[in-house]
């Protein structure tokens, strides 16, 4: 039972993604491969937060391993990295916590009790940072691998007479 | 024939120029930019020497001769995601330094990209309302917040459309659909006051977060386009506190 509820959040993970990527104007090629790099990425964050792990780290490793998988997917699909990684991050993006601080703040600005105050200050400062810090592990995992791969690509761009047709 | 090239050049500029601000408009990060520019005008022997700016592009291009050059600014219109745009404009930029095109081609080529239909608009509703709900239900929502959620979406960006057809002002448009997603997603919570209702809230306005500039931002900076960095998370600030800022109209309206 426990499998499955995790199974059902990778296919909302990946519904979440394909709002995005048409928002986005995707090529509908590329439509199958974002749903499911999300739906990877996205249920090895929950699978690492469900290990107890810190939201911010296990973001970061999510956000990697669809990094990783964009640029492979940008190779078979004849797209740029980034048109699979952006759609597919997005479902991790910090929403409640955010929602959480935002709340707190409006709070924090009508309490006069100074007691209660520190309660939610506190709460409210928590909420913040980890919001931050999730959104900032996001686009530090996006980003990494398909710097790493640039590399690759820089070289192809010096003159070559067998250059080959190849998507960075 | 040395007069024609002359003007062939004039014309790659502009041409660049435009494709550069396409890009931009579309949502590429600027190191994409830089290269894809290059890359063309490297094709043509030219060297470019580029400033790009969130609010114009300027291009300098060296011709081969060297002895005489392009110069020009361009303005950007506003912002219009179209990753499918950047996709092809990076598959023709390959294309055009393997197969050697000429200038007349590449522009007729760019004219059908920037014709290409895009999805249709109520797929779009449908499918981003599709994708609030599914964050609902990751926040741990059950069906009844799943369906306020997307409805509320639906709404909300419905609203978003409109108030950009009517020229309003961007973050003015971002704070009515913020506020309409809220309001819709709150009525059924209103009514029913037992029912948890902060997940449905919460996960409402998502599909306004500003995911591709915050992503560009941190992208940028690591790039070293610093400037550009700084102004792309600014961005992504004054568009959090417009849809926190709409979250808090329906908070007051509802006095959750």
């Amino acid at each position: 039972m426990n499998t499955l509820l995790f199974l059902e959040k990778g296919i909302w993970l990946g519904c979440a993604a394909i709002g995005f990527a048409v928002l986005f104007n995707v090529p509908r090629r590329t439509l199958g491969t974002i749903f499911v790099i999300a739906a990877l990425g996205g249920l090895l964050k929950i699978g690492l937060l469900q290990q107890g792990a810190v939201a911010a780290l296990a973001t970061l490793a999510g956000a990697a391993l669809i990094g990783l998988l964009s640029v492979l997917a940008a190779h078979q699909r004849k797209a740029p990295p980034m048109i699979f990684a952006i759609p597919a991050v997005i479902p991790m993006i910090p929403g409640f916590f955010a929602y959480q601080a935002m709340v707190g703040m409006i709070e924090l600005t009508v309490e006069k009790d100074p007691v209660i105050y520190s309660k939610i200050f506190f709460a409210t400062v928590n909420n913040g940072l980890s919001a931050f810090f999730v959104m900032l592990a996001l686009s530090v995992g996006v980003a990494i691998p398909m710097l790493i791969s640039r590399k690759q690509t820089i070289k192809r761009l010096q003159p070559d007479e067998n250059l080959e047709v190849e998507m960075e | 024939m040395p007069t024609s090239h002359r003007s062939d050049y004039d014309e790659l500029g502009e041409l660049l120029l435009d494709i550069g601000v396409m890009l931009m408009v579309s949502g590429a990060n600027t190191e994409r930019i830089k290269i894809t520019v290059e890359r063309i005008a490297n094709a043509f022997a030219c060297v470019p020497d580029l400033l790009i700016t969130n609010h114009a592009l300027m291009l300098t291009l060296t011709y081969p001769d060297s002895n005489k050059v392009f110069t020009s600014v361009k303005w950007m219109p506003g912002m219009h995601l179209n990753f499918n745009l950047i996709s092809d404009i990076s598959t023709m930029s390959w294309q055009i330094v393997l197969e050697k095109w000429s200038v007349a081609r590449i522009a007729e080529e760019l004219k059908m990209l920037n014709r290409k239909p895009l999805y249709p608009r109520y797929l779009v509703l449908l499918l981003v309302a599709l994708a609030g709900a599914s964050f609902c239900r990751l926040f741990g929502g059950n069906l009844t917040e799943m369906l306020a959620v997307f409805v509320a979406s639906f709404c909300g960006l419905y609203v978003r459309q409109e108030a950009i057809k009517l020229k309003f002002n961007f973050y003015v448009s971002i704070f009515f659909a913020a506020a309409t997603a809220a309001l819709v997603a709150g009525v059924y919570f209103h009514f029913h006051p037992d029912e948890v209702y902060s997940h449905a809230f919460s996960t409402s306005v998502l599909f306004l977060i500003p995911g591709v500039p915050m992503i560009h931002a941190i992208s940028d900076l690591m790039d070293g386009h610093t400037l550009n960095g700084i102004v792309r998370g600014v961005n992504v600030m004054i568009m959090a506190f417009a849809i926190a800022l709409g979250l808090t109209v329906a908070l007051v309206a509802y006095k959750f």
